[in-house]
């Protein structure tokens, strides 16, 4: 299993560890400072050094928290996708399209032959892993999620698009594992988005980027659908599928049922898009469900999604209720044991 | 035969121009309670109004209205019906729009007509032929959640008895053709009895108008066979997800009307000429005569900038008009 490869690659954690999906909130002068910075009121290192207080704030309230896994909270970031292809050759950002309601965004556009032109979030891995000793994700928007999220002006398929994303990603991969990242996350939220290209080609491009490197790695994905993508997801070549459980009702437990899951699973316990702090008791009810179909080695417990969306109050206290809740259940794992 | 240019429902209703954000701020506005619910409508009006001008500058032979008014396809009908309510978010199809999904709790009752006011405004702007678009019952049905319980079959029937009354009201309000949209019956074929019966209900309301069904976002193929059986006056196809389906139109043949879409409604790419133009001399001859409508593979408000989606329709246009020459 694959507690041995934690192991292998030198990881000692413990049972149930405890992670987060990525982002979390921006404080106010993060917002106030990318604000003018597009504006050209603030130049590039005035907002990194606002950044790098957020993210130094985000690592030490990670610590506090007692969180085991620990991410660099993507202060840096605006968009997933964007800031990917903003860092990357051959793309371009679209005008403004329709989300939902008043909401626009623009979408990145290739334009070209995509390439790698350098490490893209190397230097943030970095810094946030010289804060602490607890280990920190490296972490990548995937290939088939930057091809469906994205305009294809310059591939002639989607396949083609996917596939050169993923070369380009395999170096930003590789980069980080040569700087030290042992734990990398690949975040695919789109994979279910045409549940045939998983087999046509959205497996093959996540074995171009994981390929040859000695890391743990952890594929999020996210808003449902895996009805339609389960056992066939399995294929993809990862160690951990962190997934969104508590906002689909669960049922993905019924699935496990039917065909067991092999890998090691990131369990979403708690509801972020929701602003109610859930009850310790019902995070420990829903990792006790997961826990009926998986075995303690296979668990890993976090949120559903990146936290970005919820106040930082709210953020540390769901996250609060799962340590405690986790550390409940590992209480009575050991009594069992 | 002959071949038109048509639009597929929506057309985005900003750009990136300062001058184009006239929607986005009164809808902020009137959420902030800062511009009342007329002042919103009033600018809701303005912008259909360019929304249709923009098509006619195109060069397009029949517009929409944009459907500026619409949040979104489903719950611009459902909000209006008794027995429901709107839930949150969810992901439309397999793009990255979403829709707000209907809780349906009751039995489904129409409080009045949903599309009238808005087709009798928009014809009466429009110098082009207008075409109102409905979301198909089935689909509204699918992309429900039936919390009431019964069966799906019952819900689609609900549904299909409101648009049915919907497309009487259209009818009765001077529209002449009527694009009713189903995209949910390509990833469900096993529910194509139940879809059928509702389609046949549907057209029953028509009188002398003309209904175009149109499917998207999914490859017609495999149901190609069943839907030209439908008895509807034509079809319209996504082309987009399947480089299949256009021997299955040529080899199968089609004696209905036919929306190509051909134009790809989600990507930026403007579309080459001879791509379209020989795809064109292959499918018009597989026509038997009838008229067929050259668009978008589906409305461009949701997936496409403004100056982006302009552009497409203008390409568009210029490729039928060498489509003409050539024929």
């Amino acid at each position: 299993m694959t507690r041995e490869k934690l192991k292998r690659i030198g990881l000692e954690l413990p049972m149930l560890p405890t992670t987060t999906v990525g982002s979390f909130p921006k404080p106010q002068y993060i917002l106030e400072a990318r604000r003018k910075f597009a504006a050209g009121e603030l130049c590039a290192e005035e907002l990194k050094r606002d950044e790098e207080r957020a993210t130094r704030e985000w690592i030490s309230l990670q610590e506090e928290i007692g969180l085991d896994v620990l991410v660099d909270g993507e202060m840096y970031r605006g968009d997933m996708a964007t800031y990917f292809a903003n860092n990357l050759d051959g793309f371009k950002i679209s005008g403004l399209v329709r989300s939902y309601g008043n909401r626009y965004y623009r979408k990145p556009v290739i334009t070209s032959e995509i390439r790698w032109q350098g490490p893209i979030t190397v230097g943030w891995w970095q810094f946030t892993q010289r804060l602490t000793s607890k280990p920190v994700k490296g972490m990548i928007t995937g290939p088939y999620t930057m091809m469906d999220w994205s305009f294809n002006e310059y591939y002639p398929s989607r396949r083609d698009a996917c596939l050169a994303l993923a070369k380009a990603l395999h170096k930003e991969v590789k980069a980080l594992s040569r700087t030290g990242a042992k734990i990398i996350q690949v975040d695919e939220p789109a994979i279910s988005a045409r549940p045939e290209e998983l087999s046509e080609f959205a497996v093959e491009a996540m074995e171009v980027v994981t390929k040859g490197v000695n890391a743990y790695f952890i594929t999020h994905i996210c808003y449902g659908a895996f009805e339609f993508i389960y056992p066939e997801m399995l294929k993809l070549p990862v160690d951990n599928f962190d997934l969104e459980m508590s906002n689909s009702g669960l049922d993905l437990v019924e699935l496990f049922r039917k065909h067991s899951f092999s890998k090691d699973l990131s369990f979403g316990v708690v509801d972020v898009h929701s602003r109610v702090v859930e009850e310790a008791t019902l995070v420990k009810e829903r990792i006790g469900k997961g826990l009926k179909v998986l075995k303690p080695e296979q668990l890993w417990i976090d949120p559903d999604c990146g936290l970005k969306t919820r106040t930082r109050d709210e953020a540390v206290n769901k996250l609060k209720t799962m340590v405690k809740a986790t550390k409940n259940v590992r209480e009575k794992l050991d009594r069992k044991a | 035969m002959e071949l038109l240019t048509a639009s597929t429902g929506s057309y985005p209703r900003i750009g990136d121009l300062a001058e184009q954000q006239r929607h986005r701020q009164a809808y902020a506005g009137r959420e902030h309670g800062e511009i009342s619910e007329e002042e919103f409508e009033q600018v809701q009006d303005d912008v259909t109004r360019e929304a249709i001008r923009e098509q006619v500058k195109a060069g397009l032979d029949v517009v929409t209205d944009g459907q500026v008014r619409w949040h979104d396809p489903i719950s611009h009908f459902a909000k209006k019906l008794e027995g429901c309510e709107i839930n949150g978010l969810l992901r439309f199809f397999d793009t990255n729009f979403y829709f707000r999904q209907p809780v349906i709790h009751d039995k489904l009752v129409r409080r009045g007509s949903i599309l009238k006011r808005e087709f009798v405004f928009a014809k009466e702007v429009s110098s082009k032929p207008m075409k109102p678009v409905v979301t198909g019952p089935y689909t509204l049905a699918k992309l429900s959640i039936n919390q009431r319980g019964g069966h799906f079959r019952t819900l689609v029937d609900e549904f299909a008895e409101i648009i049915t009354q919907e497309i009487h009201d259209l009818v009765k309000a001077g529209a002449e053709l009527i694009q009713v949209d189903e995209p949910a019956i390509l990833k469900n074929p096993a529910d194509f009895q139940v879809f059928k019966e509702a389609v046949q209900k549907v057209v029953g309301a028509k009188g002398k108008s003309k209904i175009i069904l149109y499917t998207y976002f999914g490859d017609a193929a495999p149901l190609y066979s069943k839907l030209i059986e439908l008895p509807v006056d034509g079809l319209g196809l996504d082309f987009t997800y399947s480089q299949k389906l256009v021997d299955t139109v040529v080899i199968t043949g089609c004696d209905k009307e036919i929306g190509l879409g051909l134009i790809d409604g989600r990507n930026t790419k403007i579309e080459r000429e001879s791509e379209v133009l020989r795809i064109l001399e292959r499918v018009l001859p597989a026509l038997e005569g009838q008229r067929a409508y050259l668009n978008p593979s589906c409305g461009l408000g949701e997936y496409l900038p403004r100056e982006i989606a302009f552009k497409k329709l203008q390409n568009m246009v210029s490729i039928a008009r060498k489509a003409r020459e050539v024929a």
